[in-house]
């Protein structure tokens, strides 16, 4: 490979996210002696000495870089580990793990495909022009959405299919479903979009007059249609990575995600690390997979961007849908907002909706709506604050696109969920962390964007005006490149808000974000999850408003690409919204 | 005697491509000198090396009898108003945000020639010498004709009181119909202010008709 500034970038960016995981020990900042002693025996009293024996043991008095050496070299040899709770070594417990995921990840896979058959048939033999909104919706409903509410119909009110554990295929099915529905509606959506301009291409014309059959030019149609797509597949399978963590939480599957959620909430660290490792493994081996197959695809003559699908046309939204979606959401968060979210009325636990609790009443009696209002703040107020901070760190990184690419295809590769495990690891859960977990990953579709308004103004005849007049570099900067670059980004970053806040109440959900008893939309789905027969309304409430965001982010998103007219080659890194 | 402009050698290298192969020119006041060739010869790549746009990789370009390959970007920057270039392109030489009489009046403020008080007056000035009329200063680039936005590049080009134009195909672009109305300011312009033209065009009927001398280009160098 050429050495370039993206490529450097890469290997830096992998070798911090590898470091970071090495370290997690150092710098978890909490003593991980009293962790250990904890969960060892929780009798013994926390003494000085039994600490040090502790300390001595794990090897933690050496420093983060005999740390970061130590645990480096045991990678090398195959030795993850001893777990800090159960003492006993961290592969078996990863392989374990990684079997039962894989096992989950494929028949996932055999869902989604199947789900993108179904979506992409229509475009093909009836000639629709795009797979529609459906397909958007659903590959913008985050997993941990799908599976609770897969778990409240299927599993608790119809009783059809079992809701946990791992035993025979019929304990596969929900939770396959949940994680293989987000990704088929997005694979459905990529080919579906873009065929209907394929088939308008000349050489379809041609064939048609040459009497080529129907069913062969469909079959050309799709493989002049995958190459240019199939990287964004690998990111599809780097979604299943992040979406097996929620998804295998809720339907208590014993995968390697549920593994590596439980090790950081138990600071069980090497364990953490072991199996945080693996995932990344999945999600870099989906990628080479990915870039193999497109190579396959298109043959040695061809590579990056040689073969570029025509931009597809816009399927045009009407805007009073995502204004109906926002006044919706608007007047239910305003109407909480008037109401107490933490008052606690032990007389009206699990209340049903009634004049006085419009939405019903949670286990402890609080209000559902009052929380749902003031959960708003929480997740969509974050939601902007990383939405800014993803805007200025791309306004940054759009002046140096090569330096960008490199980390931007890291990021990629890693879903938030595995990010705000390493995070809530290293810092403790939090509001703060999660926000950071997000920002850390939200930026490359922005910042990819403002790299080719950059290259476009640089490119104009008036920027070099403005050097012929004797401009300085400051002046052009201020007054032609930021003001051309900065508004068409701020709008993208802002139809991203909602992707993001469903990425921040993922992490809510998990535990990793907002603590109880903030009223945080993800949180509140998971509590209502405890008393979910009983009182149903309580986890629908917090289920629809994320619904009616995912609905808000694809409308808004379709919504300003018609009226952008095509999608720019900034489209090519773009994440798809809601992929958790 | 100095020349305005005296170019010597100058050579222009994209990557291992040479697009400018040793060309040498000389350019007096009030005098235009056409540069004729096939596209893709290099008649551009010599313009902006010639305004140190594009820095050239060898060769000399004296303007005025100052040598301006040697200088820094900083010591070049006063020097640069003195020599003004006017685009093919009439929309995409105008930042599409600005007003045309903003436009045309960054270069005043760039150069600290701008006061309150005079400034909109000359800015009035600059776009009656080119025949725009004052309340087209209240426009944006989009809502003019292509004749004139190349009006309004050229009330800008004039606004830096240039003693040498460089015309990269500054008609090319337009109608048959507004080319003679732009080609009679720049003859009007040149007759009033004696300004140098470098006048870049593979147009041979205006070429004839507009310049003094001709010299062609083909695959980077002069062709005699």
């Amino acid at each position: 490979m050429r050495f370039t500034a993206a490529g450097f970038t890469r290997a830096v960016s992998l070798l911090a996210v590898v470091a970071t995981v090495g370290l997690l020990p150092w710098l978890s900042g909490r003593d991980p002696a009293l962790t250990v002693l904890r969960a060892r025996s929780a009798e013994q009293e926390p003494t000085q000495e039994a600490l040090d024996a502790v300390r001595r043991d794990l090897g933690l008095d050496a420093g983060p870089l005999s740390l970061l050496g130590s645990w480096a070299a045991g990678l090398v040899r195959g030795d993850l580990g001893t777990s800090w709770v159960s003492g006993t070594d961290v592969l078996p417990s990863v392989t374990a793990g990684l079997q039962v995921s894989l096992a989950l990840m494929g028949a996932a896979l055999g869902v989604a495909v199947l789900l993108a058959v179904v979506l992409v048939a229509p475009v093909l033999v009836r000639g629709r022009a795009s797979a529609g909104a459906g397909a958007a919706m659903l590959a913008a409903v985050p997993e941990f959405l799908l599976a609770t509410v897969g778990l409240l119909v299927c599993g608790v009110w119809l009783g059809w299919l079992p809701t946990s554990g791992w035993q025979g295929p019929a304990s596969m099915v929900l939770p396959a479903v949940a994680l293989g529905v987000p990704a088929g509606g997005l694979l459905g959506r990529l080919v579906a979009d873009a065929l209907p301009a394929v088939l308008e291409e000349r050489w379809v014309e041609l064939w048609r007059g040459a009497g080529v059959s129907r069913a062969r030019i469909s079959a050309a149609a799709l493989r002049r249609v995958l190459p240019p797509l199939v990287p964004q597949f690998g990111m599809a399978a780097v979604g299943l990575t992040g979406g097996a963590v929620a998804v295998e939480t809720v339907f208590a599957v014993p995968g390697i995600g549920r593994t590596a959620l439980g090790a950081a909430k138990s600071q069980d660290l090497p364990l953490l690390q072991g199996s945080v490792l693996a995932l990344l493994l999945l999600g870099l081996v989906a990628g080479a997979l990915a870039a193999l197959v497109r190579r396959r695809l298109l043959g040695p003559a061809l590579r990056d961007a040689s073969l570029a699908l025509p931009p597809p046309r816009p399927v045009r939204t009407h805007p009073a849908i995502p204004l109906t979606l926002a006044a919706v959401l608007l007047t239910t968060i305003g109407w909480g907002l008037l109401r107490d979210p933490y008052a606690v009325n032990t007389a009206a636990r699990l209340a049903s909706p009634s004049w006085a609790h419009p939405l019903g009443t949670d286990g402890l009696g609080r209000d559902v709506l009052a929380r749902l209002g003031h959960g708003a703040a929480a997740t969509v107020g974050t939601a902007a604050a990383v939405c800014l901070f993803s805007l200025i760190l791309s306004l940054a990184l759009g002046f140096l696109p090569g330096v960008a690419a490199g980390a931007a295809d890291i990021a990629n590769a890693l879903p938030p969920v595995i990010v705000g495990i390493l995070v809530a690891a290293a810092a403790g859960p939090g509001t703060g962390g999660a926000a950071l977990a997000v920002g850390a990953i939200s930026w490359p579709p922005l910042s990819a964007h403002a790299a080719a308004l950059v290259q476009e103004v640089r490119a104009s005849a008036f920027l070099t005006a403005q050097r012929a007049i004797g401009a300085p570099p400051s002046w052009i900067l201020t007054r032609h490149v930021l003001p051309s670059v900065a508004a068409p980004v701020a709008r993208h970053a802002l139809l991203r808000l909602p992707g993001i806040a469903l990425a921040l109440a993922s992490l809510g959900f998990l535990g990793l974000g907002a603590q109880p008893p903030a009223p945080e939309w993800g949180l509140l789905l998971d509590e209502s999850r405890a008393y979910v027969e009983r009182a149903p309304w309580a986890a629908l409430a917090p289920a629809i408003a994320l619904a009616l965001l995912a609905g808000l982010a694809v409308s808004g998103a379709a919504y300003a690409q018609g009226r952008r007219g095509t999608v720019s080659a900034t489209a090519r890194k773009e994440t798809p919204v809601g992929v958790v | 005697m100095t020349h305005l402009l005296d170019v010597r050698d100058l050579v222009v290298h994209y990557g291992t491509v040479t697009a400018v192969d040793g060309v040498s020119l000389t350019l007096e006041p009030g005098e235009t000198l056409a540069l004729d060739g096939p596209s893709g010869c290099g008649k551009s790549t010599t313009a902006l090396a010639v305004l140190q746009l594009r820095r050239p990789d060898a060769g000399e370009v004296r303007f005025e009898g100052v040598e301006l390959t040697s200088l820094t970007e900083r010591e070049l920057r006063p020097l640069r108003p003195r020599m003004q270039p006017v685009f093919q392109d009439p929309y995409g030489s105008l930042n599409p945000r600005h007003r045309i009489r903003d436009a045309v009046a960054e270069p005043l403020k760039v150069q600290g020639r701008w006061t309150e008080a005079d400034g909109p007056t000359r800015v009035a000035e600059l776009l009656d010498r080119v025949g725009l009329a004052p309340s087209y200063g209240a426009r944006r680039p989009h809502e003019l004709s292509g004749g004139q936005c190349q009006r309004a590049g050229i009330a800008r080009a004039l606004a830096s009181d240039p003693r040498l134009l460089v015309l990269d195909e500054p008609v090319s672009a337009l109608d048959p119909s507004v080319r003679a109305g732009v080609l009679n300011l720049l003859a009007d312009l040149q007759d009033d202010l004696g300004l140098g033209y470098l006048f870049i065009c593979h147009d041979r009927a205006v070429v004839r008709h507009f310049a003094d001398r001709v010299v062609e280009m083909r695959d980077g160098r002069l062709v005699t």
